[in-house]
């Protein structure tokens, strides 16, 4: 299977990671071994909902679909960002 | 001007001493530079209404002198003074140009500043407004960047504290928005997105959480971890 056309980012791949980001297989080898089974492609889907969850709340203040919103590695980025910042916890 | 009564060269012996000049003689070329100084002056007197102090005029007239001694040729049989003029000149004109301004320009750029000037001056007179950069650029043959930069330098500063003409009592400083300062409407519409983003993080599961957080490089001591037990699963 070819990868898909278009930016990267649009399809889950390219997406910030920040300096000490992990990639889907590493993140995936560290869920299975904290319990939690799953593979790099579930972990990227893992992440791309959770991406797709925070933008919902968004589609009413922005042009672009949740969708797109979430594959945007700036909004990613600024995600990011305001987890460290410690403004968005559980 | 009294105190130089050095006398007046012929074209004979301005010719012998460009002679010695060239073997190296010291004395010939002292007496060159000694016997053409009234040359310099005249021509620094033309140069006293440019507001600057006569002095520097006159050492800059003397530089310009000094400059055509050593370059002379006399082979080509012209008059030495004929080629002086034109050092003499040079030399008033840069010394001149310099001070006109607080930005310093190389000398080729000034004298683009001047045609530049010229050409926009003509212009106005034939269409009654001023070419911008592209069409300056086109009639000089130049890039509009290089135009364009060139003009930008050409600004006079401006006192920011300077009251305004029509303005009594305004400064510039009052006027010049501060463009790092942060509107209170953008202040609110960025809390109101980080409100929702917020809505949209708490509806998130606790792997989904920690994909994002190993995804990001953010370690679980980076948030605030007392705050993490009410997970959705």
């Amino acid at each position: 299977m070819s990868m898909p056309k278009g930016f990267k980012s649009e399809n889950g791949y390219a997406t910030v990671t920040g300096t000490d980001g992990l990639g889907y297989r590493e993140i995936a080898e560290k869920m299975t071994s904290d319990g939690i089974k799953m593979n790099h492609a579930t972990a990227r889907n893992y992440f791309i909902r959770a991406m797709k969850k925070i933008a919902k709340p968004l589609a009413g203040h922005s042009e672009r679909s949740p969708d797109k919103l979430a594959a945007d590695p700036g909004f990613q980025g600024a995600v990011a960002t305001l987890m460290k910042e410690k403004k968005l916890v559980l | 001007m009294r105190q130089i009564s050095h006398k007046l060269l012929t074209a004979d012996e301005e010719k012998e001493l460009a002679k010695l000049i060239e073997k190296g003689d010291r004395r010939a070329r002292d007496k060159m530079i000694c016997c053409n100084l009234r040359l310099a002056l005249s021509i620094a007197n033309q140069y006293r209404k440019s507001g600057l102090p006569m002095e520097d005029i006159s050492q800059e007239a003397n530089v310009g002198l000094i400059k055509a001694v050593d370059r002379f040729d006399w082979r080509k049989g012209f008059k030495f003074s004929t080629y002086a003029v034109w050092w003499i000149k040079q030399s008033i004109r840069r010394y001149i140009s310099s001070q006109g301004t607080h930005i310093k320009f190389p000398a080729g750029s000034r004298h683009t500043i001047y045609k530049i000037e010229k050409l926009r001056k003509e212009y106005f007179d034939d269409f009654g407004v001023y070419p911008d950069d592209k069409e300056i650029a086109e009639i000089m043959g130049m890039s509009k960047d290089v135009v364009s930069s060139i003009r930008a330098g050409m600004q006079w500063p401006v006192n920011i504290d300077q009251p305004m003409k029509g303005f009594e009592g305004r400064t510039y400083a009052e006027v010049i928005p501060d463009e790092d300062s942060t509107m209170h409407e953008e202040m609110i519409d960025r809390d109101t997105i980080i409100n929702l983003i917020k809505t949209g993080f708490s509806s998130l599961t606790k792997q989904e959480e920690m994909v994002l957080r190993l995804r990001f490089g953010i370690k679980e001591s980076d948030t605030d971890t007392e705050k993490f037990p009410s997970t959705n699963q």
